[in-house]
């Protein structure tokens, strides 16, 4: 116990700390654009990101993992912070959180090896779409000085990290760009036109919305929206992290974390969020392994704010466009289109259908829960072809089945056979067929049957034990016909 | 005849390009310590597109199979070493802690675009290594 609290926290101190420092640096930016995508001040994003990453360093599966606000969940909020206000989303950040913690409790993070790959690719695809989407409006037909400012943050981000390492290229851009806008002025919005920035820390207080059914009915759609975009997020995140570390993590375990974290952030003024993939990688890069270097980013963030608070308001938005522009360029997967192209048909068409999903309806969420039913769909097809073939030989007609014998292929099995008077004995040879369910058992009685009713003799053969043993148990045949 | 030598390759056509060349100064008496660097950065694309870790395991050493080939084929004893981190510090890293008279590496990798972006390893590992480098173009 203790041997594990040292390694997560005390490995390597000062490098955790300064990955630590440099993930805050990159995340002050994000969390006050993804806070005006939500609608809603930048405090609430940047108190949820200070929140979550403190307390999902205590509580997570995946130490060096960073959460925070983030753009998936800011998304997925927009109507109900535009009809309802901020408390609802308040309210649906602590509901979240709570469904987050009974997908721990009840291992729901086992069942994220059910999401293909090619609904996560859809997922990131459509998510760094919609982050793209959501910049239109504060990049395009804004002012001539707007686009100046969009393209000097896209040539800092991109040219910089040449030249210069240990800062993250787009707080510079942030910080000579604001100084830019402060010293010369010019014709832009800046992030003081949406919101105010509070420089105090968070404090406690419970959202004011009514208690009743109807809130609930209000909030909940949205909740579970969250909670299973932030799951899918923060699973895929942790996999990388463990990919990248050559480490295991226990996913249940940050199921619950992420619960716990959004639980709480709601009660204290932020909005919910998960692990992000780019900062996380960000921490990793920068040679994080432990927690101490997740608590470092949530502490650090918030003491930059609280110093320099007064600021951040002046930050002109196409600044924090650009980064966006920026972030969405990293989150999609450029190796898709050679995917799309080499992948199974499937599976391409099953990526594509997510993306085409969240970008209609919106909503990450459906988009993955369609992805899902597709391929499970397409799986269950591919699967359930059995072939069936007969060969003649001197005193006994044999029926080869190949495949997988189930419920969802019994009918094309049956089909395949042509059910007449032979003049020898058959045997219904199962070398290479799996009887999975009581379904294929009726199947095999009923394909007996009606070869009996021609008035053949019929005899299995070759049953695997599995299926031997399911078809002793449930078959209505007696053991004169097993071989 | 060198010893000991450290090959840093990430299996592109330039890595086994300076496998091949330093046959030419090694020996069956040499060893070549084959490093592999995983940039934490290469790990999204790894999860989205090959998923179970056994399978991105096995992608890693077919990407090494035929420098590693052109060592069995010539009776070279080698050492095959993972490595996750930035390319550049921890090739630089691995050169400077080891007992290696020669660090080799190509002068292009895989990544293009990355290199376009963050500058070349080569380039680095060439100016911050304390023992000699060979840059095999």
């Amino acid at each position: 116990m203790l041997e594990k609290f040292k390694r997560e926290w005390l490995t390597a101190p000062g490098t955790n700390i300064m990955a630590g420092i440099v993930v805050a640096l990159a995340l002050i930016p994000e969390a006050i654009a993804f806070s005006i995508i939500a609608g809603v001040d930048p405090m609430v994003g940047l108190y949820a990101s200070f929140l979550i990453a403190v307390i999902i360093s205590f509580v997570g599966g995946r130490p060096a993992m960073i959460s925070a606000a983030t753009g998936a969940i800011a998304l997925l909020i927009v109507p109900l912070v535009n009809e309802y206000g901020v408390d609802y989303l308040l309210a649906a950040t602590i509901l979240m959180g709570i469904i987050q913690i009974l997908f721990g409790v009840l291992k729901v993070g086992k069942l994220m090896k059910f999401i293909p790959n090619s609904v996560m690719i859809g997922f990131v695809n459509a998510l760094a779409i919609m982050i793209f989407m959501s910049q239109i409006e504060h990049i395009f037909g804004i002012s001539i000085d707007s686009y100046v400012y969009v393209i000097a943050t896209l040539f800092i981000v991109y040219v910089f990290p040449k030249f210069i390492k240990k800062i993250p290229a787009p707080l510079i851009a942030l910080v000579v760009l604001t100084g830019v806008y402060i010293i010369f002025g010019s014709n832009v919005g800046t992030v003081g036109d949406l919101g105010t920035i509070e420089r105090s820390l968070p404090s406690f207080f419970i959202p004011d919305v009514p208690f009743t059914m109807e809130t609930l009915m209000i909030i909940l759609p949205y909740s579970l929206s969250m909670a299973i975009v932030g799951l899918v997020e923060s699973l895929l995140t942790a996999r990388i992290v463990d990919n990248a570390t050559d480490t295991y993590s226990s996913k249940n375990k940050e199921s619950r974390g992420q619960g716990i974290a959004n639980f709480i952030t709601g009660f204290f003024g932020g909005m919910g969020g998960c692990a992000m993939i780019g900062q996380s990688i960000i921490n990793v890069r920068s040679g994080a392994t432990t927690r101490l270097s997740t608590f470092t980013a949530g502490v650090f963030l918030m003491f930059l704010i609280i110093v320099l608070g007064d600021w951040v308001v002046q930050i002109p938005m196409p600044i924090l466009a650009g980064i966006m522009v920026m972030v969405a360029i990293g989150t999609f997967d450029w190796d898709s289109f050679k995917y799309v192209a080499k992948a199974p048909r499937t599976d391409a068409f099953v990526m594509l259908i997510t993306v085409i999903i969240v970008l209609f309806t919106h909503n990450l969420a459906i988009g993955v829960i369609v992805g899902v039913i597709f391929s499970a769909l397409f799986f269950a097809t591919k699967i359930s072809k059995v072939d069936v073939y007969l060969e003649e030989m001197e005193n006994t007609i044999t029926l080869h089945f190949e495949g997988q014998i189930f419920f969802a292929s019994i009918d094309t099995t049956i089909e395949k056979i042509d059910f007449k008077k032979y003049d020898k004995p058959i045997q219904l040879d199962f070398s290479k067929a799996h009887l999975w369910d009581d379904s294929a058992v009726d199947a095999i009685d009923t394909i007996v049957r009606k070869f009996e009713e021609k008035g053949n003799t019929v005899y299995i053969k070759q049953l695997n034990t599995d299926s031997r043993k399911i078809v002793k148990e449930l078959s209505q045949l007696n053991e004169q016909h097993l071989t | 005849m060198y010893k000991s030598i450290l090959l840093a390759a990430d299996g592109s056509d330039n890595s086994i390009r300076a496998a091949k060349e330093t046959l030419n100064f090694i020996n069956e008496e040499s060893e070549v310590t084959i490093l592999n660097v995983i940039d934490p950065a290469d790990s999204k694309d790894d999860v989205l597109h090959s998923g179970a870790s056994e399978s991105i395991i096995n992608k890693r050493k077919e990407k090494l199979s035929e420098i590693i080939s052109v060592y069995e084929s010539n009776d070279i004893p080698y050492l095959i070493h993972y490595e996750h981190g930035v390319p550049n510090e921890t090739v630089v890293a691995f050169a400077n802690k080891g007992q290696y008279q020669l660090v080799v590496l190509g002068n292009r990798g895989l990544n293009r675009l990355q290199e376009m972006v963050m500058g070349s390893v080569s380039h680095k590992v060439a100016k911050r290594s304390k023992i000699p480098v060979m840059i095999v173009k």
